[in-house]
């Protein structure tokens, strides 16, 4: 048992190293954007001599990372509330109520879930040009939603379906109608369910690059990730500035993961363990 | 992460999640209801249909059909395979699916990774929880974050360098060199991800069976041991669920990585299919040939994953 003991303690070095490691380069990228672009030359690993935010600043107005935020919040917000309405109410009908169809309509969400993106991309482009969607929030949105929907769906119904019919079938006994048991029993009873799956939703938004590099061609569409790809050709010799747009992206990110981690790691494990 | 897809899964087999089954007897459905009533499944469904129908499985279809059409001035004509001929002529191309070849026999060491951090998480080396939520972290990260952050570190010039010639091992021109430009950018791609397979590793580590894991501890056996004879039998659905989910993460969710890090280069030498797709379609205006490499991908994706449960299910069979 002493054995054991002593080797975990020589297991946790190398993982401690690998945490380190998992940091570091965030770490690296904070203090580059603390830096000017002299210190930065000069010396790339010594600590920012003080809190310098001009170059977030510059990154924030002349880099253009302020309207490429605000594209993303809309754009991330329409599709994350969107995805929830319409997973909760697919989900709801899948996991309490039978009626005819309802397992092909099953095996039509599973296939949604394996299509990947890349092998739709260019009719689906080709679709939204036609509808003239293309370069417009709502197509953005739309692509989104047709995205992580399938996804959004499945998790929703596997939370439903651990939902008593018990429940169900005393409010509708109380005189419900459907849209009355969803929106009074299914909407309030699923909000754990609808937080975690929203935040993860709103990661995959936030963080995507093809799909809006795809439907939003002109430049003041872009969404965040793809305003980063920009800086990179925009301040290709002035680094510090660079960096601090790209924690301009990361800053959200960071935040919602730090309060709500555990959501996130519930709803990422939710679809694997079951069963 | 456009790494998007992490938890797809086990599907129609559960019934968990299957719409309600036929055992149950006087269900909603089999009482008279109002007529709104009758309709208002197909209502709750109806969004979630057309959408998934209409902008995923539809244009499935029409990019199939699109691929034995022709591009530029023979647009909407069929032209056959001479697409799909086209493709594996283009150098480019070969180089994608050669790359796609590396991707999955680096796959093995890109399970086993979080696999064997996950397992010593779970037998509770010090400070498993702080390790735990640092793994985590850079899933959460865009691949563009990532790789912005990374083309700065692994710059010819960069950070990296400058220590491994300060120690006297001399640099490695890591995304400029063709030999290794590809093996770097599957390094990082595994530097953000292996976080999120851990997690779905602990998960599956919560499913095990702990008396097994006492029995054999308390007959005297070596943590290898029971790593080799218990741990690993009892999470061989969780395996072959990452095994799975990792490889379909690497065949669609690298293109941030290359779009920052490589745009390809050097000399082509880090494409995907996926980057090949949207060069063609977005930068060569060759939608139709787009849409060929679209389906080969198509076809390569569901190979290996069919080829891997197959060969993961023999595998824990035999043990």
């Amino acid at each position: 048992m002493r054995g054991a003991r002593i080797s975990r303690w020589v297991i946790a070095l190398p993982m401690t190293v690998l945490a380190l490691a998992t940091i570091y380069p965030l770490v690296f990228t904070v203090n580059v954007a603390m830096k000017t672009q002299r210190d930065y030359i000069l010396d790339r690993f010594s600590l920012a001599n003080a809190l310098r935010w001009d170059n977030i600043a510059s990154a924030w107005t002349t880099g253009g990372m302020a309207r490429y935020f605000v594209n993303s919040i809309i754009v991330v917000l329409c599709a994350v509330g969107l995805l929830l309405l319409f997973g909760s109410m697919a989900g709801f009908a899948l996991s309490h109520v039978r009626f005819r169809g309802s397992r092909v309509l099953f095996l039509v969400f599973l296939a949604g879930l394996f299509v990947p993106f890349q092998v739709i991309m260019v009719p689906l482009a080709r679709t939204m040009a036609d509808s003239g969607l293309i370069d417009t929030y709502p197509g953005l949105v739309l692509a989104y939603v047709a995205q992580f929907l399938p996804f959004t769906i499945y998790l929703m119904a596997s939370y439903y379906s651990g939902i008593p019919t018990e429940i169900v079938d005393a409010a509708r006994i109380d005189g419900n109608s459907l849209y009355g048991v969803y929106r009074r029993i299914m909407l309030p009873l699923g909000t754990p369910a609808l937080l975690s799956i929203g935040i993860l939703d709103a990661l995959f938004c936030w963080n995507d690059v093809l799909i809006a590099l795809l439907m939003m061609p002109s430049p003041e569409h872009r969404t965040l990730m793809i305003g980063v790809t920009s800086l990179r050709g925009q301040y290709s010799d002035d680094i510090p500035t660079f960096a601090a747009g790209v924690l301009i992206a990361a800053v959200p990110v960071l935040a919602v993961y730090l309060i709500f981690q555990r959501q996130i790691a519930t709803a990422i494990t939710a679809g694997s363990t079951k069963g | 992460m456009q790494s998007a897809r992490p938890a797809p899964a086990r599907r129609a087999d559960r019934t968990a999640v299957q719409p309600v089954g036929s055992g149950r007897t006087g269900g909603p459905s089999r009482r008279r209801r109002p007529g709104r009533d009758r309709l208002a499944p197909f209502v709750l469904v109806a969004p979630a249909i057309l959408i998934i129908v209409g902008f995923r499985l539809w244009p499935l279809v029409l990019g199939v059909n699109f691929s034995f059409t022709g591009d530029g001035e023979r647009d909407g004509q069929s032209v056959g395979l001479s697409n799909y001929l086209e493709l594996w002529q283009d150098p480019v191309f070969r180089t994608a699916l050669r790359n796609v070849g590396l991707l999955v026999l680096l796959l093995p060491v890109a399970v086993a990774i979080p696999g064997l951090l996950a397992t010593f998480i779970y037998l509770r080396v010090p400070g498993h929880r702080f390790f735990r939520s640092v793994y985590f972290f850079p899933a959460v990260l865009s691949p563009v974050i990532i790789g912005a952050i990374f083309s700065l570190l692994l710059a010819a010039d960069g950070p990296l360098n400058a220590i491994l010639d300060a120690v006297g091992l001399g640099s490695v021109d890591w995304l400029g060199d063709p030999k290794v430009a590809m093996f770097a950018v599957v390094g990082v791609h595994v530097w953000a991800t292996f976080g999120m397979s851990l997690i779905i590793f602990l998960s599956g580590f919560a499913t095990l069976d702990t008396t097994l894991l006492d029995a054999a501890r308390a007959d005297g056996a070596s943590t290898a041991q029971v790593i080799w004879h218990v741990i690993i039998p009892g999470l061989s659905r969780t395996i072959q669920f990452v095994f799975v989910t990792t490889m379909i993460g690497m065949l669609t969710s690298m293109f941030g990585l290359l779009f920052v890090m490589t745009s390809g280069g050097p000399g082509g030498s880090t494409y995907l299919p996926e980057y090949y797709i949207w060069i063609q379609q977005g930068q060569m205006n060759r939608p139709a040939l787009a849409s060929a490499a679209s389906t080969v991908l198509f076809l390569v994706m569901l190979v290996v994953g069919l080829a891997q449960i197959g060969l993961l299910r023999r595998g824990l069979k035999e043990q």
